[in-house]
């Protein structure tokens, strides 16, 4: 059990800026997510964590020790990859007790280890077995049970679950999930699905093009995104945005060609500033729904159906508003037929607004 | 909506023949998701159909067959034959069946256990020494450095140019054409060595290092090959593992290397058993110390001796088969599958 600490950890290859100026406290006992697209920095943070990779600068201690000179074996972690990365000339067992048969445990105490591990996962029957005999789902355990067993300070993830079809990928999750409630191993997790991330991390790390753009739980980053590339990335179907200016008229009102909505009266005073100017408005598809007598006319538009997606428990509108493009979450009961136009509301008190230039959230 | 149509048609087809319960739990087996392309026959005639594609594959692999008989089967079967008989060009008339008597006389000859002592010998000594400098230039260019397309060229080079161009090459830096600095050092090399050994020793050892030469490259190129295609994340958990690069050597790099080392080795050992180009090129013909393929080469062509050549090079067969078997295993280990 242990925390880890990056303190403004770089990564520069060559050319590439890989990992910028990353800082990190990851909490004893803590699951955290590192998620962003391919090529954000996220594995080669892990893998520096791991000591796969050489620190360009900055400083990663685990526990109480920095370890940046440390080799990989002596920093007491133990990594899962997305291929698996078992041994295919060993049995489930050896590649289980492999790491522990390195470092010189004595037999029984790496049978007992091995043993727990397998009833923990289930894998009791495949210990014989050799890697290429197990489905992906079965691999994908021993992976995981060969980290268990070195009981390390701790775990590091390495997209463990991107090899397995949607519904195993659905499973492991919850059982991963699971196991961590169980051992409550300090654990990285990285990964480029957002779902994942919000699914299994107590917190999760935002990153991009190297740079973290936001840190904090999962409700907070879908309710109070820092910048538009966070709002856009965490949800899906993704947030809806759309350019505005802001006009003062009284009230503030956002507006462009076909779409002008009254902006809150507690929201004002941060958008003041941006009068006349344009800024970008967030809108998740689920803060849309057809208008009724109940919502305030100045909260509502007008939009031409395009495309309709009925998901059973909810339908997928992909509606146009004037020139920009929308997608609406609305209830399974609404009757609609694409290309009728369809009045909307939105539910103004979660509109989120962001500076169009720096993409912060305003 | 095709799929769930398809897994349930052989389940209500089997019910209506009222088969019984029997069926039932073969129908819940055979809803594997493997056998799905399968079902519809596997009730009915599964013997008849299986012998069917036994038959189909036969028809398909005729042409295959049909080839290896003619280039291979012919010529092999014809070499034995002569080596049973007393054909030669200098004698007259038909060849005459002599049955062993080629084979016994070879058991009998000093000069042919020489000749096989010596291939063993260059068979092993240059498979060893390609396969250990193959390793170590494979490893060392899996990893990326600064220049390592020159090192890749200057490693792969002397297996990538024909043998003949690569033996003279290797002729004049043993034996110098012009005067050079280096050529009286060379002739006391010789000198010496065919001083301790006797006559033609460096003749031989030139021709080891040549084959250890031009065959680590080939080796070389292989294992490099063998090496890219093992995912690194396999190196990396080694490394999460242990500190000691030897230990992670053995432990791991090896054995995923295995078939491709076996590959290796089995290359390297055919063609030194069977080596006949390098040797005559190398030496023309002024041989101290033959090995099975020159031996051959003389009685055959220089000597006429049709029939002792055929079995002369025919006791080579059984060792390939040996070693062909045993590297065999190590490609393609029989599974041991779990139930």
């Amino acid at each position: 059990m242990a925390q880890v600490l990056m303190k403004d950890l770089n990564k520069k290859y060559d050319e590439v800026h890989a990992v910028k100026d990353v800082n990190l406290h990851i909490r004893d006992k803590e699951f955290v997510v590192l998620v962003g697209p391919s090529g954000c920095g996220k594995s080669t943070t892990l893998r520096m964590v791991a000591g796969l990779e050489e620190i360009t600068a900055g400083e990663i201690s685990i526990g109480d020790r920095v370890v940046n000179d440390l080799p990989p074996k002596d920093r007491d972690i133990a990594m899962v990859f997305q291929n698996y990365a078992l041994y295919p000339h060993m049995t489930v067992y050896d590649n289980m007790a492999f790491g522990l048969k390195m470092r010189k445990f004595p037999k029984l105490e790496i049978q007992k280890r091995v043993q727990d591990a397998a009833e923990i996962l289930g894998i009791q029957e495949l210990l014989k077995r050799k890697p290429r005999q197990l489905s992906g789902g079965q691999r994908q355990r021993v992976a995981v049970g060969r980290a268990i067993v070195r009981h390390p300070q701790v775990f590091l993830f390495d997209e463990p679950l991107s090899n397995l079809d949607a519904k195993l990928r659905v499973q492991m999750r919850v059982e991963l999930k699971r196991l961590h409630d169980r051992l409550e191993t300090t654990a990285i997790y990285v990964t480029h699905d957002q779902v994942e991330a919000m699914t299994l991390g107590d917190r999760v790390v935002v990153m991009k093009d190297g740079w973290v753009q936001q840190v904090g739980e999962p409700l907070e980053l879908y309710g109070h995104p820092a910048n538009r590339f966070v709002a856009g990335f965490i949800g899906s179907p993704a947030m809806n945005f759309i350019e505005v200016g802001i006009k003062d008229g009284g009230a503030l009102w956002a507006d462009t060609a076909g779409f002008r909505v009254k902006i809150p009266s507690d929201r004002t005073d941060r958008l003041k500033s941006y009068v006349g100017q344009p800024v970008t408005i967030g809108i998740r598809p689920e803060d849309l729904h057809p208008a009724t007598g109940g919502d305030a006319p100045d909260s509502t538009f007008d939009a031409v159906v395009e495309v309709v997606e009925p998901l059973g428990s909810e339908i997928l509108l992909d509606v146009k508003v004037g020139a920009n493009s929308m997608v609406a979450r609305v209830d399974p009961t609404v009757r609609v037929k694409v290309h009728e136009p369809i009045r909307l509301a939105l539910n103004a008190e979660r509109l989120h607004f962001f500076d169009k230039k720096s993409e912060v959230a305003i | 909506m095709r799929c769930v149509a398809r897994v349930a048609a052989p389940g209500i087809t089997e019910s209506g023949r009222g088969v019984g319960p029997a069926a039932a739990e073969r129908v819940v087996f055979e809803r594997a998701p493997m056998r799905w392309g399968r079902w519809r026959d596997a009730p009915s005639t599964p013997f008849s159909r299986r012998r069917r594609e036994i038959q189909f594959a036969y028809v398909l692999l005729a042409p295959t067959l049909l080839l290896l008989v003619v280039v291979l089967g012919y010529p092999v079967g014809w070499e034995v034959w002569t080596s049973l008989t007393d054909l030669s060009p200098l004698k007259d008339g038909s060849a005459d069946f002599v049955g062993l008597t080629n084979y016994r006389r070879l058991l009998a000859d000093a000069e042919f256990w020489r000749a096989a002592f010596v291939t063993v010998v260059y068979a092993v000594v240059t498979s060893v020494a390609k396969l250990a400098l193959g390793l170590g230039f494979a490893l060392l260019l899996a990893r990326p450095f600064r220049g390592r397309t020159l090192v890749f060229l200057a490693i792969f080079l002397p297996w990538a140019y024909p043998a003949g161009v690569s033996v003279i090459g290797w002729y004049w830096s043993m034996n110098p054409p012009i005067p050079t600095a280096y050529a009286p050092f060379m002739g006391h090399l010789k000198y010496g060595v065919d001083g301790v050994f006797g006559g033609g020793a460096w003749a031989f050892l030139s021709v080891i290092l040549f084959n250890i030469w031009r065959g680590s490259s080939f080796i070389a190129v292989l294992l490099l090959a063998g090496l890219n295609a093992i995912p690194p994340e396999l190196f990396a958990c080694a490394l999460l593992e242990s500190n000691r690069p030897w230990r992670r050597f053995w432990l791991v790099t090896v054995p995923l290397l295995k078939p491709f080392l076996a590959l290796g080795v089995f290359l390297s050992l055919t063609s030194a058993f069977a080596d006949l180009a390098n040797v005559w090129m190398l030496t023309a013909g002024r041989i101290v110390f033959p090995v099975i393929g020159t031996h051959a080469y003389w009685l055959a062509i220089k000597g006429g001796q049709f029939g002792p050549a055929s079995a002369l090079s025919l006791t080579l067969v059984p060792f390939l088969l040996g070693v062909l078997l045993v590297l065999f295993r190590l490609f393609d280990p029989p599974e041991r599958e779990a139930a």
